[in-house]
């Protein structure tokens, strides 16, 4: 389905570009013919194909290492302690702040190489997968919990499993959601500073005024995006169902 | 020699925080000894916060609630539910105090739920959800069962079974059951306390009456049971 409306969508905006090109009467120049956008992405697909690549696995592990940093300070600030309220509210203050205009710090730091690009894609997707986590780890399931609570047996475990079963459908939509964020967040990083991946082969195509090798890029990138989430979506569905039957 | 059962409310007073007058206001009452009681009255007399206040969940305003030989006492209400990615059976077997296998059996059985133990809880109907949350209750050691309506969705019959069983099978412990059925209640329990209409200062008193305090509505004299049931109701009735 994921694959579905993304080519709807993109082949709509390529059938705008031709709609404003001819009506417009604009130049090749500007906005290059059909045919010449599906030369460059046959004869050329190694090109964004690989980078999309490159870019789609830094977001990934970019993803997994959020939601496992989200996951343990949840876990911790889940209590009623003065720790937990610390971390609470810092999380709270920090997600206000824009990560991205963080990120020029972060490359004069790690430089231009994989460790920048994955330390925006994690941090970009985090705070939202924290504020989620913090509220489904901390919010009781009382009727689930009641039972526990009364025989003395209600320990982390059994309390943790019970949020993350009753909260699975809002778990998967965020994780979804937060894996749409690591492909940006990483994309952002290439534009940038970086020297791989799509943002980068975007951003050249950008300086050589190369729409036809934008179009293609952003075609890649988005299949790939789509791909990811759509195996994201499909985790979630198969353990939800693995757990519910 | 065991300590004798015993609830006595001195001078309860209570009332919702986001409520602008009391619920309870110096209300006074006991209970004592081992065996079944009841709490009654029509919905929103408050008799699940009274509930909650004798099983020390919540805590009153003034006032207190002595509890006397009920060390382990227990909760249950009609809408809990169990985690809904193990079976009926892993569920009971992972809650069982062990050594009590063979109880275990004797509920499954008495309680009617063998026939759905391999099911998960959300697969279940509303009366076999308030069965098996029951059956676990009952598995646990206690002195004190509140149990607020947990067989509110369970077919008269089988839950004047599963009254009379925990009659017959607890017999040295304290129940206390709320419910709607004046009929059940008039003919099970050895004492009900009415939880009479509001007044303008809440809920003043609490009415109490005998029970017929029998194992079966079988044995039970159709003239008496009506009589009680007619006393129980106009006591809900009044206002205090």
């Amino acid at each position: 389905m994921r694959l579905i409306q993304f080519l709807v969508i993109f082949l709509t905006g390529i059938a705008i570009l031709m709609i404003v090109k001819y009506t417009g009467g604009l130049s090749d120049y500007l906005i290059p013919p059909l045919h010449e956008i599906l030369l460059v992405t046959g004869r050329d697909w190694t090109d964004f194909f690989m980078p999309a690549m490159n870019t789609t696995s830094v977001a990934v592990a970019g993803h997994v290492f959020a939601l496992f940093l989200a996951a343990v300070v949840a876990f911790i600030a889940r209590t009623g302690s003065r720790v937990a309220g610390l971390v609470r509210t810092a999380a709270y203050n920090l997600q206000a702040y824009p990560v991205v205009a963080i990120a020029p710090i972060v490359f004069i730091f790690l430089g231009d190489g994989l460790a920048s690009r994955l330390l925006i894609a994690a941090l970009i997707c985090y705070f939202p997968l924290l504020l989620s986590f913090l509220g489904i780890f901390s919010d009781p399931v009382v009727d689930v919990e009641h039972f526990f609570r009364q025989i003395g047996k209600l320990n982390s475990t059994t309390e943790l499993s019970i949020r993350i079963f009753e909260n699975l459908d809002k778990i998967i939509t965020v994780v979804t959601g937060s894996g749409t964020l690591a492909m940006v967040g990483t994309i952002v990083a290439e534009f940038l500073a970086a020297s791989n991946g799509i943002g980068y082969v975007i951003r050249k195509s950008l300086y050589q005024n190369n729409l036809a090798a934008i179009l293609a890029s952003l075609f890649f990138i988005g299949l790939f995006s789509s791909v990811y989430l759509m195996t994201v979506e499909f985790i979630g569905r198969t353990i939800k169902t693995r757990l519910a039957d | 020699m065991a300590q004798e059962l015993m609830i006595v409310s001195r001078d309860l007073c209570f009332s919702y925080p986001e409520s602008d007058h009391a619920l309870f206001s110096h209300i006074n009452f006991s209970i004592d000894g081992q065996g079944f009681f009841s709490l009654f009255g029509f919905s929103g007399s408050g008799k699940s916060t009274l509930a909650r206040l004798i099983g020390g969940l919540l805590k009153p305003d003034s006032g207190s609630i002595l509890r006397s030989g009920l060390e382990h006492s227990l909760f249950s209400y009609n809408t809990e539910r169990l985690p809904g990615w193990i079976t009926v059976r892993e569920h009971l077997e992972d809650v069982a105090p062990p050594g009590r296998s063979e109880l275990l059996l004797e509920i499954v059985s008495e309680l009617d739920i063998v026939s759905f133990m391999d099911h998960k809880f959300p697969r279940l109907s509303m009366g076999q959800k308030n069965r098996v949350n029951f059956a676990r209750y009952l598995l646990q050691d206690f002195d004190l069962l509140i149990a607020d309506e947990v067989l509110a969705n369970v077919d008269e019959p089988s839950r004047t079974r599963i009254l009379a069983f925990m009659k017959r099978r607890y017999p040295e412990k304290m129940f206390i059951y709320i419910s709607h059925n004046a009929r059940e209640v008039a003919v099970f329990s050895k004492q009900v306390l009415v939880i009479p209409q509001a007044g303008a200062n809440g809920i003043t008193g609490l009415i109490s009456l005998s029970g017929m305090d029998l194992d079966d509505f079988g044995t039970a004299d159709k003239t008496l049971v009506q009589n009680k049931m007619i006393e129980i109701l106009q006591a809900s009735s009044r206002a205090v």
